[in-house]
């Protein structure tokens, strides 16, 4: 999960958008984006041992492509891989 | 005016048309009081008038109807032609009963048996008959056949029980109070925005509704699929191929699901177990309307507000019983064989009835109980008219899910066989009818499908052909449909029998959801979302549920409707002042929606010329015409020509013959597809 904090959020301050889709921000992402990013990460350790290890990129790739992956969580993961 | 007649007050025309027949034995004559139709006859020494209401013809509202006054909580019944752009009827069935109540000396109410039946005769006994509503009797039945009806008037209640009136009404002025509170501050405060008023409302159940719809529609846009593998075993049985699953069906390792396929091919398996046993399924029960609209969703994609119209059709012309009830009962007063007798001269279904009639004839009975009606069932009437294919379907379903009911059970063969490699096992199963009882006669609707395995026995070897590994996803949540939301809300006990379908419909009629699949639109995820934050209560299925609980109680007479309404108000007014301290953060977080959402419904397509906008309509400035323009502009400068007559949608699909968008036109008579470029090589071809 190395690369997990290296995409941009905007820095806190005053009252901030989404940078995804531009609603009101809860903590740099709206509240759909947040509860997505925490889904993607959790999945993450389920993913590397299904298939015996996986690159973090090599997942957020995956999960982007995959249809059945939801439409928030596909936009968080393009939005993690940068 | 001839003075001293029965003056009996229906719920609907075709009502009042049967009840004139059955009573007089056809030989009522018509007459128009106020345009609407009224039915005389003498019975028995008797003189009889018999109008009807259409639905509700009184309405609650505030007294200042201004849209932009709120909090409101001083409500009243007015007619439905002072308060509805589309009451003009109810104006004239209104007037029609003040004429004729003056010349009544006696007054029977003979609406539908349930709460708003109730309650549309008791407003119009109270206000167009001038205080008749205690001194009323009432005609109590469940079908409009000329034997239950006779039976009915010559069985008339007093008008004792207020309780069902009283409770209808309370619902009526609590749900007022409750939508119009809400949608107003909803409403309201994106004006400040500078957005066009929009209507953007919120029921009492709209609410928790939508909130079901929303919970569901977060699980599956953040939802994120774990990989499994499935694992399959082809075995050779004597040339025959069988194809076994892995006694695990998820394999969730990619290593695991190898060493499984490694370890198999190219040896030999043993059936280590053959099990067959005979099961016995009961028949269904029958149907309450909320059963009906499930099976009618199932079997043919009816939403249930259509199948509930259908159902009332098949009432008015007195097919079916009544069908706002909630009772998965048959009670002997019925009479099972003679409706049965009757239903078995409907042609295609004798031979099935001629079965049942064999023994003596007994239903299966379901859980739930209404006191009102019994279940809904056929009354043995042939059609008068031809039915439509909606309506004989839905006949049909009615009637074999009333045979089906007498049994006898199903039996089905289960066949269950392991096939053991060494320590993996593969499992085989499959399932035949052997005797179908009531599957024959609920026909296709049954649902039990045969699988045949060929017969194994145990102890026997088959070689392994191959093991096939595939990788699959966990599949994401499905959204609700109208068959499976309406479950929900039964099963959450909200909305009632009768409003349940309405407001599906008006989840999608404000554009809070749409297509089939129920996609929860960027309004509906607002609306929910405001809320959520800032009147948490209101989208608490907790209060909804009480409030339920309190009509209940007053319709039992337990509690009175007053304190209800009160109680309710209290809880309502924390809940707006809450949202009318932070109405500028609500509006702009409803502005933001709704500005979506009409941006959204402009798209056209995507842009053929640059291939990364999006065609939009536009109205031009100079010209005030509609035309597509592209959300690159100026970049990119291509347009086309839109009709400016007729509602314009886009089209899912692109023109097969250039790419450009597709849109239906909707305008004359029907709505007709048009391929937006001008230049399209399709143009006139068919």
């Amino acid at each position: 999960m190395e690369a997990l904090h290296q995409h941009r959020l905007p820095r806190e301050g005053k009252a901030m958008n989404c940078p995804i889709c531009g609603r009101v921000a809860v903590q740099q992402l709206c509240l759909y984006h947040g509860e997505a990013k925490e889904r993607v990460e959790a999945a993450y350790p389920l993913w590397v041992k299904a298939y015996g290890g996986i690159e973090w990129k090599d997942y957020l790739d995956s999960v982007k492509r995959n249809p059945q992956t939801g439409q928030w969580a596909k936009e968080i993961a393009e939005f993690l891989r940068g | 005016m001839v003075s001293g007649y029965t003056l009996v007050i229906c719920e609907k025309p075709d009502a009042a048309r049967r009840i004139a027949d059955a009573l007089s034995g056809g030989t009522s004559r018509s007459e128009q009081v106020s345009g609407t139709a009224v039915f005389r006859f003498s019975r028995a020494g008797e003189d009889f008038a018999v109008c009807s209401a259409q639905g509700h013809v009184y309405g609650v509202s505030d007294p200042s109807d201004e849209r932009a006054v709120y909090p409101v909580f001083d409500v009243e019944w007015y007619p439905s032609n002072l308060i509805e752009k589309d009451g003009a009827g109810a104006g004239r069935r209104i007037s029609a009963v003040e004429k004729l109540a003056a010349g009544a000396s006696k007054f029977v109410n003979a609406c539908d048996f349930d709460v708003e039946g109730e309650t549309i005769g008791f407003n119009l006994l109270r206000y167009a008959c001038r205080g008749k509503e205690r001194e009323a009797l009432r005609a109590k039945f469940s079908t409009l056949t000329t034997e239950d009806l006779v039976k009915a008037f010559d069985d008339l209640k007093p008008q004792a029980e207020e309780g069902l009136a009283r409770a209808g009404r309370a619902r009526h002025a609590i749900d007022f109070v409750w939508g119009v509170n809400l949608s107003r501050a909803l409403s309201q405060a994106p004006l400040g925005s500078g957005h066009r008023y929009r209507t953007v409302s919120v029921g009492r159940v709209q609410g928790p509704t939508l909130g079901f719809l929303v919970r569901r529609e977060r699980e599956i846009r953040a939802f994120v699929p774990t990989p499994h593998w499935k694992v399959t075993g082809v075995f050779d049985h004597g040339g025959e191929r069988l194809t076994a699953g892995y006694a695990k069906e998820k394999v969730g390792s990619k290593d695991v699901a190898e060493k499984v396929r490694r370890d198999c091919v190219g040896k030999e398996a043993v059936a280590t177990s053959v099990r067959k046993s005979i099961v016995q399924v009961g028949p269904p029960v029958p149907f309450n309307i909320g059963d009906l609209q499930k099976e009618a969703f199932r079997a043919f994609g009816y939403t249930p507000s259509r199948t509930l119209q259908i159902a009332e059709r098949l009432y008015l012309g007195a097919l079916i019983s009544y069908p706002r009830t909630g009772s998965q009962r048959l009670p002997p007063s019925i009479n099972y064989r003679g409706t049965l007798e009757r239903v078995g001269k409907i042609p295609g279904y004798s031979a099935l009835v001629g079965e049942i009639l064999k023994t003596e004839p007994r239903p299966v009975q379901g859980a739930k109980v209404d006191p009102a009606h019994p279940a809904i069932h056929p009354t043995g009437e042939r059609p008068r008219r031809r039915l439509d294919s909606s309506e004989a379907a839905v006949f049909d379903l009615v009637v074999r899910r009333f045979l089906a009911a007498f049994g006898p059970p199903a039996r089905r063969e289960l066949v269950d066989i392991t096939l053991s490699v060494g320590e993996h096992d593969f499992r085989l199963a499959g399932g035949r009818t052997v005797f179908p009882g009531w599957m024959e006669r609920y026909g296709r609707h049954a649902g039990y499908r045969d699988i045949e395995l060929s017969p194994v026995s145990e102890g026997e070897r088959l070689g392994v052909v191959g093991v096939p590994v595939e990788e699959k996803f966990e599949q994401r949540p499905s959204r609700y449909n109208q068959s499976t939301l309406l479950e929900k809300m039964e099963k959450e006990g909200i909305g009632t029998k009768a409003t349940r379908a309405e407001i599906i419909a008006t989840l999608v009629g404000r554009g809070y959801v749409v297509g089939e699949g129920m996609e929860v639109t960027d309004l509906g995820l607002s609306v929910v979302e405001t809320l959520d934050k800032y009147a948490p209560s209101i989208m608490s299925t907790r209060l909804t549920m009480d409030i339920e609980e309190g009509l209940e109680a007053v319709e039992e007479g337990a509690e009175g409707e007053a304190s209800l309404l009160r109680e309710t108000v209290r809880s309502l007014a924390g809940q707006l002042a809450e949202l009318s301290a932070n109405e500028e953060e609500v509006g702009k977080e409803i502005d933001s929606a709704l500005t979506s959402v009409v941006t959204k419904a402009l798209v056209l397509g995507r842009c053929p010329a640059c291939k990364t906008g999006e065609l939009r309509m536009v109205r031009s400035k100079a010209t005030k015409k509609r035309f597509a323009g592209c959300s690159n502009y100026p970049t990119c400068r291509n347009s086309a020509p839109l009709p400016q007559r007729g509602g314009i949608r886009a089209t899912a699909k692109p023109c097969q013959h250039c790419g450009w968008p597709v849109v239906l036109v909707a305008g004359g008579r029907l709505p007709w597809r048009l391929c937006i470029n001008t230049g399209c090589p399709g143009k006139g071809k068919p």
